[in-house]
């Protein structure tokens, strides 16, 4: 499954690149995950509780940072499992960062998500819709944050 | 060679356990059924109880997954079931006959026979579905129990309340027996269920079987090869817990479902010539249609955000919607479900809503991996090259759109945001879509001088004088329904097809 979108933030790229590359930050914007924290400089690991009709389950995941390239691009591989079905996400993010005018960022994001295992079957009905309703929160966080932090 | 059995029936799915136990009603036939799956005694709960069955499907062994890839490479799952009962024990329980003009179509294949009046008492024989007992096209006392937990006329819930009435409004009649030759509107769901316990093929039809001397069974036991001798199969190799073995019979028949039916004849060397090339397995017949017409149904969500939870089990709806995505088609097109919410802490709760095609115009193909039978064979599913077949599911979610914004049913939903109101739902089609899991047709019926036709009116392979093919992978086309209830009627239709042993004897 591949996502792909853009964000518009009215904050410096410097700004917007400081909270980017700090997940135990960031985290704060993502909703229904807990217990973030960082394993060393470049991984962190926590946990995101979702529930579809009568099955509640916990997904565990690691998150490292494998390119960064400031304050413009940042690659992160995220691997995750889930307490149901055991199954194995694995996804690749792809965030740029290009400031223009001045003062307005454009974070452009581009994620592929592949599934090993029985949540597979959940798919689309669980995963791009709540993967959509995820960014569209983050990004709404992103800009309240980002956004009064520079006026 | 001498005969160990008159009949092996290669794999206890759906329609397998159905010819084991119909074939072994004769004490003079000698049956073996094998299946690949284990067979559990006592059912396990997580089979047996219909609440579990998220369980079974996304937890337990019993579930087998193929991957398989739409145009843009991205992948989806196909599913079966690889134990005793196969998708029947596995499957969201539900008993659907397909609509008179699938029967209309199929009658164009395989003659006569195949007709909606023709097989009308053997769908009657099969069900016993007390709710209609009155009803001159239903039937009681067979092994199928047929069970409704919900009728249209009983007290609903506001949602599904809210449901009939948008549904009403849209022109949509109740439909309170989903099984009539042409079902259209809301229909309640009727489910194979007997006392709170599913009944697969392996409980309704293998159980009261299981005594007979005549019948023996062997389970984790996977068939590699047909032993062929020109039109004949002499026997087939199988490989089992105890390793290695072949067994001897006059009849042979095929039941291991719309993937491993073709994979095994594929295997033995009957198929198209360049694929048998293509894995360098010597050719034995050169039969085109072997894998060739793979259909399915075609599957998209629609996602609301939410006013309110649905807590309802997703997988046994109270009752769905028969529709048409164009107001000029003559068979409904497509069935549509609620679904329950998808709630996460610090999100609106979100209401998925499921459309699924019941037509598969273009057509799929199973083909094999390599020479070794461990090897799951590929599917290309063929679903949505057709233009029309899109087409009809972006007219299907403009209808929920607009089920979805009747002033009942917005109390519960809000804003569409998975395709978005201004979002190109041709495309979230294309790129989003999976499956009903209802795959058929790889080995389909057709007429000896049909090129495309694997089987004929009996069920026979074109070419042998005693193999059949016994499942949906015979169904010309994919029903305008699910497909559990025409594979257990494929499973009756071979069953009185085959030879009595004694005729076959003195033959």
């Amino acid at each position: 499954m591949k996502l792909t979108g853009t964000i518009v933030i009215n904050a410096p790229i410097d700004r917007c690149w400081a909270l980017v590359r700090n997940p135990v930050a960031l985290a704060a914007c993502v909703p229904g995950i807990r217990d973030v924290h960082p394993v060393d400089e470049r991984t962190f690991e926590g946990s995101i509780t979702a529930s579809v009709g009568p099955l509640d389950g916990d997904f565990t995941f690691t998150a490292v940072i494998t390119r960064m390239e400031p304050p413009s691009s940042i690659d992160v591989e995220v691997t995750g499992l889930d307490s149901v079905t055991k199954s194995r996400l694995e996804t690749t993010v792809t965030a740029t960062l290009l400031e223009d005018p001045p003062g307005t960022t454009t974070l452009a994001y581009r994620a592929e998500v592949r599934v090993k295992g029985r949540l597979a079957i959940l798919g689309e009905m669980v995963l791009r819709a709540t993967a959509t309703m995820m960014v569209n929160q983050v990004a709404g966080c992103l800009r309240s944050r980002l956004e009064a932090a520079s006026s | 060679m001498s005969r160990a059995y008159d009949l092996i029936v290669v794999g206890g799915g759906t329609a397998g356990c159905v010819v084991a136990a119909r074939a072994s009603e004769d004490p003079a036939r000698r049956v073996l059924l094998v299946e690949a799956g284990p067979d559990p005694q006592p059912v396990p709960g997580v089979i047996a109880d219909p609440k579990r069955q998220s369980e079974v499907v996304l937890e337990s062994p019993y579930v087998r997954m193929y991957d398989t890839e739409r145009a843009d490479g991205s992948s989806f799952p196909l599913l079966s079931g690889r134990v005793m009962g196969g998708g029947s024990a596995v499957n969201n329980l539900v008993v659907v006959r397909p609509m008179r003009a699938d029967f209309d179509t199929w009658a164009a294949y395989g003659g006569p026979a195949w007709s909606y009046d023709a097989l009308l008492p053997m769908m009657r024989a099969i069900e016993d579905d007390p709710e209609f007992a009155d009803s001159p096209i239903h039937g009681t006392g067979g092994p199928l129990r047929l069970q409704r937990g919900y009728r249209l006329s009983d007290p609903a819930d506001p949602p599904v309340k809210a449901l009939i009435q948008a549904a009403a409004d849209l022109g949509l009649p109740e439909c309170p027996d989903l099984n009539v030759p042409e079902p259209f509107g809301i229909c309640a769901s009727p489910y194979n269920i007997r006392d709170g316990v599913r009944q697969s093929t392996a409980v309704a039809y293998l159980d009261p079987a299981r005594p007979r001397p005549n019948l023996e069974i062997r389970a984790d036991t996977s068939a590699t090869r047909l032993i062929l001798d020109g039109r004949r199969v002499q026997g087939v190799e199988l490989a089992g817990p105890d390793g290695p073995d072949v067994v001897e019979a006059d009849e042979v028949v095929l039941a291991a479902g719309a993937y491993h039916s073709p994979q095994l004849l594929l295997l033995s060397g009957i198929g198209p010539e360049d694929e048998l090339r293509r894995v360098g397995i010597p050719m034995h017949r050169h039969m085109p249609g072997v894998g060739a017409n793979h259909r399915d149904h075609a599957v998209v969500y629609v996602t609301f955000q939410g006013t309110t939870e649905l807590r309802e089990d997703y997988v046994i709806p109270k009752v769905r919607l028969i529709a048409r995505s164009n107001p000029s088609l003559a068979v409904p097109d497509l069935h549509v479900f609620m679904r329950p919410s998808i709630r996460m802490p610090g999100l609106p709760p979100m209401l998925p809503v499921s459309i699924h095609l019941l037509e598969h115009r273009s057509a799929g193909r199973v083909t094999l991996a390599s020479q070794d039978p461990d090897d799951l064979p590929i599917v290309r599913t063929g679903l949505l090259e057709d233009e029309r077949d899109v087409r009809a599911l972006v007219d299907g979610i403009g209808l929920v759109a607009r089920l979805a914004s009747h002033p009942a049913l917005a109390e519960f939903y809000g804003p569409m945001i998975m395709p978005a109101v201004g979002d190109d739902w041709e495309d979230h089609v294309r790129t989003t879509y999976e499956t009903y899991h209802h795959g058929t047709g790889t080995c389909r019926l057709g007429p000896a001088d049909d090129p495309g036709a694997v089987v004929g009116p009996d069920l026979r392979v074109h070419g042998f004088d005693n193999l059949r093919v016994a499942d949906a992978s015979v169904l010309p086309t994919v029903p305008h329904a699910n497909t559990n209830l025409a594979a257990i009627l494929v499973g009756e239709i071979a069953a009185r097809a085959l030879p009595a042993p004694a005729a076959r004897l003195e033959s």
